[in-house]
């Protein structure tokens, strides 16, 4: 029975000891996240989104409060249950790729499911490969490929396991702008397909626009501006189909 | 295992193998392998080959002496167990041709004798000989060139020994078995044993000594002595093998064993340093992969067998090439000796593969575990936070996992405490000394650095920006530099010290039995034929009979048999008194002092002083204070023991077990003794030197001589391999610690690059940073070099310790150049890659 929230966050804070002591890099937070929801974490650099999707992920542990993932305790659980929990329902796309360097890009992609032991991975992976449009180049390697390319191949990557949830950490920092259209118009389509819960953390206003709710991350402090954005999606909705 | 971690860590090892990512730590594992097995197949080969060299000086392998005949069953034993055995019985007798006599050593020798060695033989006396493999046939004898000389006897000469009659028919040169002293006693004849009985030489009371000979695997050897131990006894039995020996080739042959352990440790320690350094690299350069398979749901045992199972691959391909290339190694040096080496190092040895493959593995998983628990504690946060490294962070692990691993490494391997614990501890000091200075130079640093301009600024900054990096390197550095120092120096030392012993010119000629009437015209003589006489020695012969009045054994006398065991050991022959007032060269008193030189002469007091060779005292019991009786001629002199003396006997010089007080001589009329050195191409001087002195009898020990000269030639040469495949190693580490140190700089330099810094700046700063490690890690090498090799030479190799200036101006400066050039070599290669390819490879 799948629950009605994908993501229940009670309170969660987080606090790392520095130098110079113990140091809230988030404050208290609660909000909750729906199955297929599309979710938009924006805010100036430093403001603590990576943190936030950190714990969100079941990356990090949360210092206090209450977070479920697909109606499992995450906060009660030690980094194997966690790393098992993300292998099962989580994708990611990181703004650096972040592939393995000695795996071409069909094992990159195979990577996930291999993890999880899933049959027939490598069928999968050709067709996602196909998908993003490189299944010429399923032998390179990531540093024989463009950045735009390396990021599709990651997207690859976070779809192979048909994931509940996708959390992506400024996809598209790292790219120039043509490239960025392409790798946001695959996301959101992929993301339509499989009915996936998308968090996304950027900077960037308008591919937070393309999202159903924003949060604002400000010093470590969320304020949620669903009204207003709901209403530019709506808005931009219109507009593309004027 | 699950299958994915196989699959992903076979694919990672395929992948990185072919794309170079794995060279430096393949690299390492294949220098740790290939040195090893190179080096300890070659030395085992080697020692082989010598020790069956050295069972030619006995012989045999093994030898019992007996002074009675030994029952059936021992030998019976001997041959059920396979060995092979021979035998040789001798004793001294009068021989008699042409109204000639001369006291002669009897040598009957069975079928076989010698097991090992060869038999010298020649149609001439004082000529070179000839080895044979034959024995005199019955009724023949071959007589050692002096018996000639001495006997006018001519080949085809017949000869009285005892009550038999034997045909001369060869002269002979050399037995194998002869020793080294240079009185080795009276000349030989050597007669089958079968002839024996008829001499009728060998009935009660004779003093005969029974020798048995035993060739065969050392396991087979070791059991039979088991069985045979509980039978001997001790007055009677000797039981002597290749090790006991205490010759001059005996001690070389050990020094150089030794010298091929010490090498073959500081091979692994140089190994073992260049695994860590590859290994450190390796892990940093999987942070990633590690972060990014945890974050995609990987478990840590998913992790954990992934690279287990990659270090077992890396492992098994690195002692594969290593064992491939140290056996190919070895064998070139083997055949690169064969021309100069006369033994044959055929043999093959299963205990350096295993030790080999042992080192391989042992070196792989130790010196990697550390890096691999760094690697395995990287967060999966790392994906989102760049700058995460791994959770474990306490170097103290690093260290104490690394410097117990080399320990066990070197102890297991040497099997010496003595010789790990020596080379561990100056390791240990040099490693705290080197943080010490490291941080030192980088507090200097700021300084120095300060105000300056370009490169020696940028080295400066760079230097101090990453201390605790740098001292490692500069730590490994300094081991590097200093092994390859002991290396070096010891092998000079102990070639020099060799060569020392028997420089050229060493007297091969000895001359005794001169009267004191003869003596100035015999130095005349021999000055005019351009031939320079050594210092005369007075000698009396004496018989050593008693020691604090209770009475020893003399062996000659009728009761012994009846007697049994009742007489302390004595010497069994008549001795050469010698009276001196100074110390020869190259003895030295261990107890007790040399006679006091201010003794008036006119003080009549008894007992006079004596000195003792340490191992005869101890031999026969002999202490300082106790009184000793001497038989010379009719009078009993009785003497004092009042210092005991180290001989050198390896210095072929005339040496003595007895040395007394001149005021206790005076009253006897001595013979003298000399020596002299004679090239080989004026030996037919020799009959003109010596014709005018009929009764002056001459020793020949140019044999032995060049014997001892061209084993310690051969042991440096293969000491001087050793050196150079040490030397190979130690440049291979230097080389990886110089790469991998750069691939940490890279990233400095492509940012330098890209800010715009000039090429030749940058070039040139690595080099300075180079030259300031190189010539610190050298001048700390120099220093911890003379503590290990002060340790070394007076704990293990007994040798005198040297003092070695020189190193700590040739150190600093090689170590600078060598250093900088490899830094400065890879720095290039670096420079020419553009930089956006530089900065690709760094994410
Ligand atoms: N382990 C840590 N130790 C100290 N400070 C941290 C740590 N992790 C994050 N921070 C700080 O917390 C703040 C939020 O960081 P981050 O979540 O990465 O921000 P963003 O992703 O919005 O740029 C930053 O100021 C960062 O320096
Ligand atoms: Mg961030």
């Amino acid at each position: 029975m799948t629950p009605e929230k994908m993501i229940v966050a009670n309170g969660i804070s987080k606090t790392v000891s520095t130098a110079q002591g113990q140091l809230q890099i988030l404050q208290p937070i609660s909000f909750n996240v729906s199955v297929g929801e599309s979710v938009a974490i924006v805010g100036a650099s430093g403001s603590g989104k990576s943190t936030l999707l950190s714990l969100l992920a079941g990356l990090d542990e949360v210092t206090s409060g209450e977070i479920f993932l697909n109606g499992q305790a995450m906060h009660a659980m030690n980094e194997e249950q966690r790393a098992q929990l993300r292998g099962a329902n989580v994708g990611f796309i990181f703004q650096s790729f972040m592939l393995v360097q000695s795996l071409s890009a069909i094992e990159n992609i195979m990577l996930p499911a291999e993890i999880a032991g899933t049959a027939n991975a490598k069928q999968r992976a050709l067709d996602l490969l196909k998908l993003v449009g490189l299944d010429h180049r399923a032998s390179h390697y990531p540093n024989q490929l463009s950045g735009g390319e390396q990021q599709r191949v990651a997207i690859a990557r976070a779809f192979i396991t048909q994931p509940k949830v996708l959390f992506a950490d400024e996809p598209t920092g790292n790219l120039d702008a043509a490239n960025s259209g392409k790798i946001e118009q695959l996301l959101f389509e992929l993301n339509r397909d499989a009915n996936t819960t998308l968090i996304l953390v950027t900077h960037d206003q308008e591919l937070a626009a393309k999202c159903q709710r924003q949060l604002h991350m400000h010093a470590g402090e969320l304020t949620e501006t669903a009204e207003l954005s709901s209403i530019k999606h709506a808005l931009n909705a219109t507009q593309k189909r004027g | 295992m699950s299958s994915f971690s196989l699959n992903l860590a076979w694919r990672l090892f395929k992948h990185e193998t072919r794309r170079g990512e794995l060279t430096i730590i393949l690299l390492a594992i294949v220098l740790a392998v290939s040195s090893v097995l190179s080096l300890s197949l070659f030395s085992e080969r080697l020692q082989s080959a010598l020790s069956t060299k050295s069972a030619e000086f006995i012989a045999a392998d093994r030898v019992l002496s007996a002074r009675k005949p030994v029952a059936d069953a021992w030998l019976e034993q001997a041959q059920t167990l396979e060995l092979d055995t021979a035998q040789q019985v001798r004793t001294r007798s009068m021989v008699f041709a042409k109204q000639h006599m001369l006291l002669a050593e009897l040598c009957a020798a069975g079928p076989g004798y010698p097991l090992k060695g060869q038999l010298k033989v020649s149609d001439q006396a004082f000529s070179e000989g000839l080895p044979t493999s034959e024995l005199p046939g019955p009724g023949e004898a071959w007589v050692e060139s002096r018996l000639m000389q001495s006997l006018a006897l001519n080949i085809g000469d017949s000869l009285d020994v005892g009550d038999a009659a034997f045909t001369v028919t060869k002269v002979l040169v050399s037995v194998p078995d002869a020793g080294f002293s240079v009185f080795a006693g009276d000349p030989k004849v050597l007669i089958p044993l079968s002839g024996l009985p008829a001499t009728n030489l060998t009935g009660p009371g004779s003093r005969v000594s029974y020798s048995y000979y035993f060739v065969g695997d050392t396991s087979v050897l070791d059991e039979y002595y088991t069985w045979l131990r509980p039978q001997l006894d001790r007055e009677i039995h000797d039981w002597n093998s290749v090790d006991d020996d205490d010759s001059p080739l005996g001690r070389s042959v050990q020094r150089a064993e030794q010298y091929f352990l010490l090498a073959s440790l500081l091979a692994i320690v140089l190994a073992a340093v260049s695994i860590a350094v590859a290994a450190q690299r390796y892990s940093q350069r999987h942070y990633d992969p590690v972060a990014i398979m945890k974050t995609l749901g990987a478990t840590g045992r998913q992790v954990k067998q992934v690279y287990v199972l990659q270090i077992l691959f890396i492992s098994t391909l690195g002692i594969l090439i290593g064992g491939l290339i140290g056996f190919l190694l070895q064998q070139a040096v083997v055949w690169a000796l064969a021309g100069q080496l006369d033994v044959s190092m055929d043999a093959w040895h299963w205990r350096p593969v295993f030790i080999a493959i042992f080192t391989g593995a042992v070196c792989a998983f130790l010196f990697s575990l550390y890096p691999l628990l760094k690697l395995f504690s990287v967060s999966p946060l790392r994906v989102l936070r760049r700058d995460l490294g791994a959770n474990l962070s306490s170097r103290a692990i690093q260290f104490i996992a690394s410097g117990g691993a080399i320990f066990l490494l070197m102890w297991a391997y040497s099997q010496n405490l003595q010789i790990s614990a020596i080379l561990f501890v100056s390791g240990i000091l040099l490693v705290l000394a080197l943080l010490l200075v490291t941080f030192g130079l980088i507090w200097l640093g700021r300084r120095l650095g300060q105000g300056k301009m370009g490169a020696w600024r940028l080295a400066w900054a760079r230097i101090h920006r990453r201390a605790l990096d740098n001292s490692v390197q500069l730590i490994s550095f300094a081991i590097t530099i200093m092994l390859l120092l002991v290396v070096l120096v010891m092998r000079n030392d102990m070639v020099k010290q060799w060569q020392d012993q028997l420089p050229q010119g060493t007297p091969n000629y000895f001359l005794i039995n001169i009267s004191q009437e003869q003596m100035p015209n015999l130095a005349e003589h021999f000055n005019q034929a351009d031939v320079s006489l050594d210092k005369f020695y007075p000698v009396v012969r004496g018989r050593f009979v008693a020691i604090n009045g209770e009475k020893i054994r003399t062996d000659i006398s009728k009761e012994e048999e009846s007697a049994g065991d009742a007489g302390r050991q004595g010497l069994g022959r008549e001795a050469n008194l010698t009276w001196n007032t100074q110390l020869q060269i190259g003895s030295k008193i261990v107890a007790g002092r040399w006679f006091d030189e201010n003794t008036s002469a006119s003080e009549e007091q008894m007992p006079f002083e004596v000195s003792v060779e340490e191992r005869l005292a101890q031999r026969l019991g002999i202490n300082l204070d106790d009184t000793l009786t001497f038989n010379i001629g009719s009078e009993v002199v009785r003497v004092k023991v009042t210092s005991l003396r180290d001989v050198n006997w390896q210095s072929m010089q005339p040496n003595f077990f007895f040395v007394i007080e001149p005021r206790a001589m005076a009253q006897f009329v001595p013979t003298y003794m000399s020596s002299f050195y004679l090239p080989i191409d004026d030996k037919p001087k020799l009959t003109e030197l010596l014709q005018p002195f009929a009764s002056v009898t001459l020793f020949d020990v140019d044999a032995q001589i060049n014997q001892l000269r061209s084993i310690v030639e051969q042991v440096s040469v293969a000491v001087e391999f050793i050196l150079v495949l040490v030397l190979i190693a130690g440049s291979l580490v230097l080389v990886a610690q110089v790469q991998a140190s750069m691939d940490e700089r890279q990233q400095e330099l492509a940012i330098l690059r890209t800010l715009g810094a000039k090429g030749s700046l940058i070039r040139w700063s690595v080099i300075c940073e180079f030259v300031i490690i190189g010539m610190t890690a050298g001048l700390m090498a120099a220093t911890f070099n003379e503590l290990s090799l002060y340790l070394l030479q007076t704990e293990v190799f007994s040798m005198q310790a040297t003092v070695h200036g020189q190193f700590f101006i040739i150190a600093p400066i090689s170590g600078a150049i060598v250093v900088a050039c490899l830094g400065g070599i890879s720095c290039w290669r670096l420079l020419r890659l553009n930089t956006s390819h530089l900065l690709r490879q760094m994410v």
